[in-house]
This record gives structure tokens, C-alpha cells and sequence, in this order.
């Protein structure tokens, strides 16, 4: 799976996960968000987990300080599946 | 539970509930609610709470408003997104919850220090989950049993004291979760070879709180949870380590479940009555076709197995004081021969306050159930094999739960016992004494009507009955009810239509047919008397009826008829024999309730007389038609 289609999958996840709509784009952070808190991350990566069938080692999610980034997570986490 | 389609095709309650949500449809809150019930995983679960938040964001709320319900949770781990799902269940389950969260791991202080904000928020129920890192034995695995039995009673009386001092403080009911031993292979077989492991340590410690805690306290049984779930699938090391909180995601969603099942029971009665269907759900097949012989029940057959251990499992639910009726659409006399007559059935037709054998619609039937045993719809549980009649019954009476069963019969047992309508708070005396006086009093309402009103009823029939010598034209109709009776058959012999038509013209004969009609119809040929005149003596040879005509009083006018016919012929009595088969015992005592004296009893066969100067003619409430062959 590219990075683009991994952003687009991202979208959706998005889209039920938050309440007001947040478009997905590499820059986008948490700090950009204001539902995005540690809480409903917890909630947001179980969902990604669940949607792409992989699973994050401890820490790796918190350390993407992005959306891109966060989507080269999932592509490498993929790509060792 | 099945759910109604809402729509056809494949679109998915997700993509159905953005649709409603845009439309701002009400039924956006119904199909909420049936989504999350069947939600199996988190993320369904997580996607019903944040649309139902949308919703809400937008001004879009349900017409109802909920009871409020104000919830503290505390204990040595953190509880998100726990808080998440019970919220959105609550709601679900008709509540408003507000939510107090104690901080990770501080709630020995949140319950000591009386300024605590626990003590502030007025809790209606305080979940308290201790962790069990805390509370496995500290020593060794060579320890002495009875040291690690004082730390374990130590635990005990700390877990307990807690729960008492934040009920005196709140007067709230405490939900107390117990431990989950782990579930790793560490320390191998030790691990139940000694009380000091700390799987054994913290199971003795669940078994002790669990048998001695007080009935404020109810437990949360995560150590069964996790079993049920298995250990593994139920724990998440990375988010004990990321955010202190241990379980799975799924496991979260199992614990705010049972959260939920345990605040809403607090707050509910129990159900009362388990109302169930017959074929395909008690026995495999239908009675009506496969007969009593014929049906799928006993050991003698996996199939049979299976509906033998369901009617166990319900014998069981009734021993605890759970009410038992049928509502089954069938004949009553078809549906009720298994329950007296197949010695593979666990239940038995007394194990039934109610049993409705007929082909009214369920729900009808239902509410009937519910007015004699005077109790509330919402008190009864519905059990089926066919999504129709469940659907039925979900629509006409929403009040009343049902379980849906599979087409697997292996697998309701287990359905039944998962269904949580019948656990009992507190085993009473009275719950076991509670089916007997239901059943006294169905008897008595029985009496009071048989007594009252049957004459009115049968009178209010209207019902006619056209009694006609055997003519040939009925020859089809006369070999098809000889050949195919069978409980109201007093000596069930067999004939071929030549036979038959060779009795019409018999002069030793009486042949006569019943035809009978009543204000709903004509029932058609529904009874036949042959009798054999042999010097001065009516033998009665073959006597039939129909089941459909039982009680109406056709008996009776059949045998004024024959007593007409013997006077007739200047007979002076009357011989009745009766053969005992597997199936018409429930004409065994006809004769004598007829009035006549046995003559001759034996186990194959038994003779009863009459003499036509002693015997009475019988009041009846049907008018009677006699149509008679010429036969000079």
C-alpha cells in the first residue's frame, strides 16, 4: 500500500472518529485538533490498528510528531506484516 | 436478538447511520441502539458513541429523555476509553450517565480523606477496581499455606473495608471488580500446586471476597470475564505500559458490558416468565407432521441431545423459580401428546403455568399469558426458531425480550444461558414456592370458567350435528378417519373402503358418521360409531372422533344416537371395548365416564356394558340432524 492510499484510508478512520470534520493532510498534528487529546488517540490507533490489520510497537505511535509521519509508520508496519 | 431490516441490500448500519444522522431522521436513535447491541468489536462501539456525540454536537437529541445516573470509578488503573463505552451503553440503556474518574493508582487516599471530590460527586453506584499487581501474595512459592491464607484474609478485609467506607460515605451500591490472575505459563505446574502463586493466590482471593462480601457490593467478575474471553485476548501489555490501562480493546468493551448489565439489574426486576415455542425450538421437527413417534428428542441421536440438554437447562431455570409457558402454534392436542406421552422429554406438561396451542398470532398469545398470570408484559421473555414470530412479537409487544434461536440446536443451550434475563439476585424461599401457586391458581381459574362459563361458550356456537348412516359417497372420508385416528380411537381397527362399503349394506350393522358444523363453519365428518347386533346385545366395534371436536359434547351425541338405534332394534344392552394403544390413552376411561360398568379387564382389552333401561341419555348443546338410508 503507497503513503497516498494509506492517507486516504486515514481519512475515513478519521471522519468516524472525530466529531467535527478534520481533513487529513502530512502536516496535520494533534496540537491542530482540538478533539485530538491523548484520550481519543488511544481510540484513533486502536481503530488504525484494527483497519490495517497491524500492530504498533509501544512508544512508535507517540513519536510521529505528524500525520506523514504517522503514515510511514503504518506503510513500514505493512511492509513487516 | 434479530434486528428488523431496515433497508434492503447491503448498506451497513455505519453507512446507515451517517444517512439518518444527515436527515436527522428519528429512527437515527433506534437503529443506534440495535447497532451497538450488536456491536462485537471496539471499534463498532467506539463509532455508535462518537455519532452518537455528533449528534448531540449538532442539537440533534433523542425525543426521550433518559434518567440521569451519576457514576465514580476508581482503583488502580486508568479508564479510558472504558468510561468511553459505558457512558454510550448507559445511554443506550436509557440513562444520562455522568461520569467521576478518580486519578490513576490514588484510590486509597480518594476513599480516606473524606474532602475527597469522591465524596463530593453523590455517587449512584461507585465501580471500584483494585489492581492485582497489589494483591497477588508478596513471599515465596515455598511458603507456608497458612501464611499465605493470612495475607490473602488480610487483602480480603482491605479490599472489603474500602467498599464499606465509601458506601457509608456515599450510600452509593459499590460495583467491586475483582482480580484476574494472569495468564502466563510462569511458574508452571507450581502455579496450582501452591496457594502462594499468583494465580491461585489471587483466585482464593476473588473466591473469599465473592463468598463474604456484603449486599451492597456487587461483584464485577473480570477473573470469569477474562476466562470466558481468554486471558490472552483479554489483556493489552502496550496499553498497561502506554497509559495504565491493561485490558484489550475488545476486553474493555466485555468489562463495560457487564458494568452496564450490573447498574441497569441494580436498577430492574428480574424477568419472571420464559414463554416458549415447541417445534424446532423444544424438540426437533414439527409435531404436527412428524408425530409424537416421530419428533427429534433423547439421548438416542445428536440432534435429540441437543434439545434434550435445552430442556434441561430450562428445567433447571424453573427449578430457580422461573415461570414456564408455551405459546406454539399447533393443535393443543398435537402439541401437548410429547409433553404426556414421549419418555424423552424433560419437561412435563405441570412444569407449565401456561401452555397456548393455537394458531392465533403469538403476540396475542403472549398477552394473554401475561394477563393470567397477572404479571407485566416487560416480565416475560420470548424464545423462538423463527425470525418471523420474533418479529412479531418485537413489533406488537415491544415490552416483552426475545432470544432468537439459531438454526443449530447445539447451540441453545448455551444461548439460553447467555441470554441474562433470569439471574437471580438472591435465591429466595419463595421463588421455588412461587411456580406452585401460579399453577394452584390456573386451576382454579380453570374450574371457575369450566364451570361458569363452558355451557355458554359451546351454547354461543352454535353447533349442529348431522348424523347420516354410512351412505357411499363418505366412503373416502369414512377409510381416511379409520385408518388414520388414533387418540380417540377406542379399539383402532383398520379398514379398507371395500370393507366399508360392505357394511352399508350389512343388516347386522349400525354405521352412522357425525358431520358437525358450528357458527365459524363446517368441521366436517368428525365421528363414527360401528356396532354389531348380535342377539339382543350393540357391540360396539369401532368408535372415533376427531380431536378438533374434544369437550363439545359430540361424544355425547353420538352415544344418545347409538342408545336411539339399540332401542330401535330391541336391543337391551350395550358392549363397549376398548384397546389400549401408545397413543389413545386419552379415551382409557371413556366408557365409565359414560356410565358403563366394566365387565371384562384385561390389560390388552377391556369390556364395559350398559343396559339401555339404566343407562342415561345425555344433555348436550348441540342440535342434532338425523338423516337415515333407507335400507329396505
Amino acid at each position: 500500500m503507497t503513503k497516498a492510499e494509506v492517507l486516504t484510508k486515514l481519512q475515513q478512520i478519521f471522519d468516524d472518529i472525530f466529531i467535527e470534520p478534520v481533513t487529513v493532510t502530512e502536516g496535520l498534528s494533534a496540537d491542530d485538533v482540538a478533539e485530538w487529546d491523548s484520550l481519543v488517540h488511544i481510540s484513533l490507533v486502536v481503530a488504525v490498528e484494527r483497519a490495517f490489520k497491524i500492530r504498533f510497537g509501544v512508544g512508535e505511535v507517540e513519536s510521529t510528531p505528524n500525520v506523514g509521519a504517522f503514515a510511514d509508520l503504518i506503510v513500514k508496519a505493512l511492509d513487516h506484516a | 436478538m434479530m434486528e428488523a431490516p431496515q433497508h434492503s441490500g447491503s448498506v451497513s448500519s455505519k453507512a446507515e447511520l451517517k444517512q439518518l444522522l444527515s436527515r436527522r431522521d428519528p429512527r437515527f436513535w433506534q437503529v443506534l441502539t440495535s447497532t451497538t447491541r450488536k456491536a462485537s468489536s471496539f471499534e463498532e462501539m467506539y463509532f455508535c458513541s462518537t455519532i452518537r456525540r455528533k449528534a448531540f454536537v449538532q442539537g440533534f437529541v433523542p425525543p426521550e429523555p433518559k434518567t440521569k445516573l451519576r457514576i465514580a470509578l476508581l482503583g488502580g488503573y486508568t479508564f479510558y476509553p472504558l468510561t468511553e463505552i459505558i457512558e454510550h451503553l448507559l445511554f443506550v440503556n436509557e440513562f444520562d450517565a455522568e461520569i467521576w474518574v478518580g486519578d490513576y493508582d490514588n484510590y486509597n487516599w480518594e476513599i480516606m480523606d473524606e474532602q475527597s471530590s469522591l465524596y463530593d460527586f453523590r455517587a449512584d453506584f461507585i465501580v471500584f477496581m483494585p489492581p492485582s499487581w497489589r494483591y497477588k501474595y508478596s513471599g515465596k512459592l515455598s511458603d507456608e499455606p497458612e501464611m499465605v491464607r493470612d495475607e490473602i484474609s488480610q487483602n480480603r478485609q482491605n479490599i472489603l473495608d474500602l467498599c464499606d467506607r465509601m458506601h457509608k460515605g456515599t450510600a452509593a451500591e459499590i460495583i467491586l471488580c475483582n482480580l484476574i490472575p494472569p495468564c502466563t505459563h510462569d511458574p508452571g505446574e507450581m502455579r496450582t500446586r501452591t496457594l502462594g502463586s499468583e494465580w491461585n493466590s489471587l483466585k482464593q482471593l476473588n473466591l473469599e471476597v465473592g463468598l463474604t462480601a456484603p449486599k451492597y457490593v456487587h461483584i464485577c467478575d473480570l477473573e470469569f470475564l477474562s476466562a470466558r474471553m481468554g486471558g490472552v485476548n483479554a489483556q493489552d501489555n502496550r496499553a498497561w505500559f502506554e497509559s495504565k490501562q491493561p485490558f484489550s480493546a475488545d476486553f474493555v468493551c466485555q468489562v463495560a458490558t457487564e458494568l452496564t448489565h450490573l447498574t441497569c439489574a441494580a436498577k430492574s426486576s428480574t424477568k419472571k416468565v420464559l414463554v416458549l415455542d415447541l417445534d424446532n425450538t423444544l424438540w426437533g421437527g414439527t409435531i404436527g407432521d412428524d408425530g409424537v413417534n416421530g419428533i427429534e428428542i433423547g439421548d438416542t441421536s445428536a440432534r435429540g441431545q441437543c434439545f434434550k440438554e435445552f430442556q434441561k437447562s430450562i428445567k433447571h431455570l424453573a427449578d430457580r423459580g422461573v415461570l414456564l409457558a408455551v405459546c406454539s402454534k399447533n393443535d393443543y392436542d398435537n402439541a401437548i401428546e410429547p409433553f404426556e406421552k414421549h419418555p424423552d422429554m424433560v419437561l412435563r406438561k405441570e412444569d407449565f403455568v401456561s401452555f397456548k396451542a393455537n394458531w392465533n398470532p403469538k403476540s396475542e398469545n403472549i398477552i394473554e399469558i401475561a394477563q393470567e398470570l397477572n404479571l407485566s408484559l416487560d416480565s416475560l421473555v420470548f424464545v423462538d426458531d423463527n425470525p418471523a414470530e420474533i418479529e412479531i412479537v418485537r413489533q406488537f409487544v415491544p415490552q416483552v425480550e426475545t432470544l432468537l434461536l439459531g438454526h443449530d440446536p447445539a447451540s441453545y443451550m448455551q444461548a439460553l444461558k447467555d441470554c441474562r434475563f433470569f439471574e437471580p439476585r438472591q435465591i429466595t424461599q419463595e421463588d421455588l414456592e412461587r411456580t406452585n401457586q401460579y399453577k394452584l391458581e390456573r386451576q382454579r381459574n380453570d374450574l371457575l370458567s369450566s364451570a361458569t362459563d363452558m355451557e355458554t361458550y359451546l351454547s354461543s356456537l352454535n353447533m349442529t350435528a348431522i348424523i347420516d348412516d354410512f351412505r357411499e359417497v363418505d366412503v373416502p372420508r369414512l377409510a381416511q378417519l379409520i385408518n388414520k385416528s388414533n387418540q380417540f380411537n377406542l379399539t383402532t381397527k383398520r379398514r379398507t373402503e371395500a370393507e366399508i362399503s360392505a357394511l352399508i349394506k350389512s343388516a347386522e350393522h349400525e354405521c352412522f358418521s357425525v358431520r358437525l358444523k358450528d357458527k365459524f363453519g363446517d368441521l366436517g365428518l368428525v365421528s363414527i360409531i360401528i356396532a354389531n347386533t348380535i342377539d339382543g346385545t350393540q357391540n360396539i366395534d369401532t368408535w372415533l372422533m376427531s380431536c378438533r371436536v374434544l369437550k363439545r359434547g359430540v361424544e355425547q351425541v353420538a352415544l344418545n344416537e347409538l342408545l336411539a338405534r339399540a332401542q330401535e332394534r330391541g336391543c337391551k344392552r350395550i358392549v363397549g371395548t376398548y384397546i389400549p394403544t401408545a397413543k389413545n390413552q386419552m379415551v382409557s376411561t371413556l366408557f365409565q365416564d359414560m356410565g358403563f360398568k366394566p365387565l371384562s379387564m384385561k390389560e390388552d382389552r377391556q369390556e364395559y356394558e350398559t343396559s339401555l333401561s339404566a343407562q342415561q341419555t345425555f344433555d348436550t348443546c348441540i342440535e342434532v340432524v338425523r338423516r337415515r338410508n333407507d335400507k329396505s
